[in-house]
């Protein structure tokens, strides 16, 4: 599975998180032991999860190098940030990552799920054989890519060649590189899209399609009338969940093309980490990454609401 | 044939679709096969053009290549780290997702919901300026580096809240009325009932841990403390040398031996994996 933080379906736990307590008010004693019991995940959760973003937001107001002071420079990283090309040029292929990958994801998880929920014979292999590739790490995705994408050798210029296409220069061309990681990146996460289609589809009471099929509704009216308007709140998930992840996308860019060529497929968070690591400029990498925060935050907010517009 | 498909519910013309559809599922295996394939051939052959999925001949050299390079220790240093921190996060998480799912306590609503909110903070905010604290500390490139910021996962929080939450209350009532305390009601009653978010938990955190990457590649300096895939990532040919020099055949035995273990996981216990994910939605 991926790196990074975990993204759970807050959208979905969120919902269900107030109204299932909190059921009887009487004068029950407080079992104040509670406290105890959750303290041993709180600490470690107020150190590391929370405590990083408070002193990361005031990191982006420094300049911070390993060696040496920091010095408070107020928004001059935020200034310089807007005047960088290359945190443009960052932004600008994380759109393009998303609008190649998420509709990837998303279509490919809703025909696969479809075609297993059929319940055909093997269903459960296929099931098996879709998600895997989702629990192996960004390196195993990279480099499997890199030598099928390889331009000369490569497994997939050879199938192509057979068909009579020209070698692809898939990650060494300005043009291709990011559509080479997209690929990869499709491969990679379509499993979580994959089995949270499919569950939903698992939800879709039998009756419903029985009825539609009696009423003499085709596959396809089926399909447009029974089963697509109920899979519409676990595809908003999806796209949202996919969406945010990425916008984060990281380590397959660094493993595959390391954000070239010409920075052609870097990312946000591709180029934070040259910031940091290669130029040593603290402050500035955790500018960027709140310029980040920033986005996805508004993505989240403008999804909850989407959501409830349309319930 | 007529009979053949009726007992899988099955009519003619779900033929052709189900034909395409097995052939598609394995054609997405087939990178898998690829890097088997690769790895166990001659690296003269892997650089030709022409498709071979079968080698001929076999041939181990690449592993024995690989294991050149300290694997050894980067298997292990992901060993440790996945696994202690998978046991801390199960064990904290089982506790708190107890105590917020049976306990009345004031406040106890607010703290899953701060630990839910938790969840749109992306983890590549926080490690800039993790880094810089664990440089500062001097613990950078540690064992404590590479496991303390992984422990608070909320996944595993909130797998043990809704599991407890339908935890029948005559147990929990019998056991208090034998006198067990909070700490033995858990350990010795609630815990031993949680097998299934147990296994879930603990397979899906395990492979989130033994897959991470833009932590353990910050956080280690020397060779000796990286983890198996920041590691094998020096393999890429942007990023080292020897793929370019030597081509991909020990760069696949590698990368084989860095998907064994999740891959093994997953295929033994899948129905905990795909249970546990479609349940939470979760993601790293």
């Amino acid at each position: 599975m991926k790196s990074g933080s975990n993204t759970v379906s807050a959208v979905k736990a969120a919902s269900l998180a107030a109204p299932t307590q909190g059921v009887r008010r009487d004068k029950a004693p407080i079992d104040w032991i509670g406290y105890v019991f959750v303290a041993f995940f709180a600490l470690p959760f107020l150190l590391f999860n929370i405590l990083p973003v408070l002193f990361g937001a005031f990191v982006a107001f420094t300049e911070w190098r390993i060696i040496g002071t920091p010095e408070w420079i107020g928004l001059e990283n935020f200034a310089d940030a807007i005047g960088d090309e290359w945190v443009w040029l960052a932004f600008r292929n994380v759109v393009f990552y998303a609008l190649i990958i998420v509709p990837g994801v998303t279509i490919l998880g809703l025909v696969f799920a479809l075609f297993v929920n059929q319940g055909y014979p093997l269903s459960g292999l296929a099931r098996t054989l879709f998600f895997a590739p989702n629990v192996v790490s960004a390196t195993v995705i990279g480099l499997v890519w890199v030598w099928i994408l390889d331009t000369q050798y490569g497994l997939l210029n050879n199938v192509l060649a057979q068909i009579g296409i020209g070698a692809i220069p898939w990650l060494t061309s300005v043009d291709w590189a990011l559509i080479g990681v997209s690929i990869a990146s499709i491969w990679w996460d379509l499993g979580l899209a994959f089995v949270l289609i499919l569950a939903a589809l698992q939800d879709i009471p039998k009756d419903l399609i029985e009825a539609a099929r009696a009423d003499g509704a085709g596959p396809l009216s089926r399909l447009r009338f029974v089963t697509l308007p109920h899979l519409r709140p676990v595809l908003s998930m999806v796209v949202t969940l996919q969406l945010i992840s990425t916008l984060r996308i990281f380590s397959q860019v660094y493993v595959m093309t390391n954000g070239g060529p010409a920075g052609s497929s870097s990312s946000p968070i591709h180029y934070m980490y040259t910031v940091a690591i290669v130029r040593n400029l603290y402050g500035y990498a955790s500018a960027i990454a709140m310029l980040l925060f920033v986005v996805i935050l508004g993505v989240t907010v403008v999804q909850r609401f989407v959501l409830r517009e349309t319930q | 044939m007529e009979d053949w498909l009726e007992k899988r519910g099955m009519r003619l013309w779900d033929v052709p679709v189900w034909l395409v559809g097995m052939a598609v599922a394995f054609i997405w295996a087939a990178p898998f096969v690829w890097m088997v394939s690769t790895s166990l051939k001659l690296p003269s052959k892997v650089m030709s053009e022409g498709i071979e999925w079968i080698p001929n001949p076999i041939t181990i050299q690449n592993y024995v290549k690989v294991f050149e390079f300290p694997v050894v220790r980067w298997l292990a240093n992901s060993l440790v780290q996945a696994s202690v921190s998978t046991a801390l996060c199960v064990f904290f998480g089982a506790m708190a997702g107890f105590a917020l799912a049976r306990f009345r306590f004031p406040g106890r609503a607010a703290i899953f919901l701060v630990f839910l909110a938790s969840l749109m903070v992306p983890v590549e905010v926080t490690v800039i300026p993790m880094l810089l604290a664990f440089i500062k500390i001097g613990w950078a490139s540690t064992y404590q580096a590479l496991i303390l910021p992984t422990i608070a996962n909320v996944f595993s929080v909130y797998i043990f809240r809704q599991f407890f939450l339908s935890f029948p209350k005559e147990l929990e009532e019998a056991a208090r009325l034998d006198g067990a305390g909070p700490f033995r009601l858990f350990l010795l009653v609630a815990l031993p009932l949680a097998r299934a978010p147990m296994i879930a938990a603990s397979v899906i955190i395990f492979t989130l841990n033994w897959n991470n990457f833009l932590w353990p590649l910050l956080v280690t300096f020397d060779e000796s403390m990286k983890t198996m895939p920041v590691g094998i990532a020096a393999f890429a040919p942007v990023v080292g040398t020897h793929t370019q020099l030597e081509g991909y055949s020990v760069a696949m035995a590698g990368v084989t031996v860095l998907s064994i273990p999740s891959l093994t996981l997953f295929f033994v216990l899948q129905k905990y994996f795909i249970a546990g994910i479609s349940q939470g939605g979760v993601k790293q």
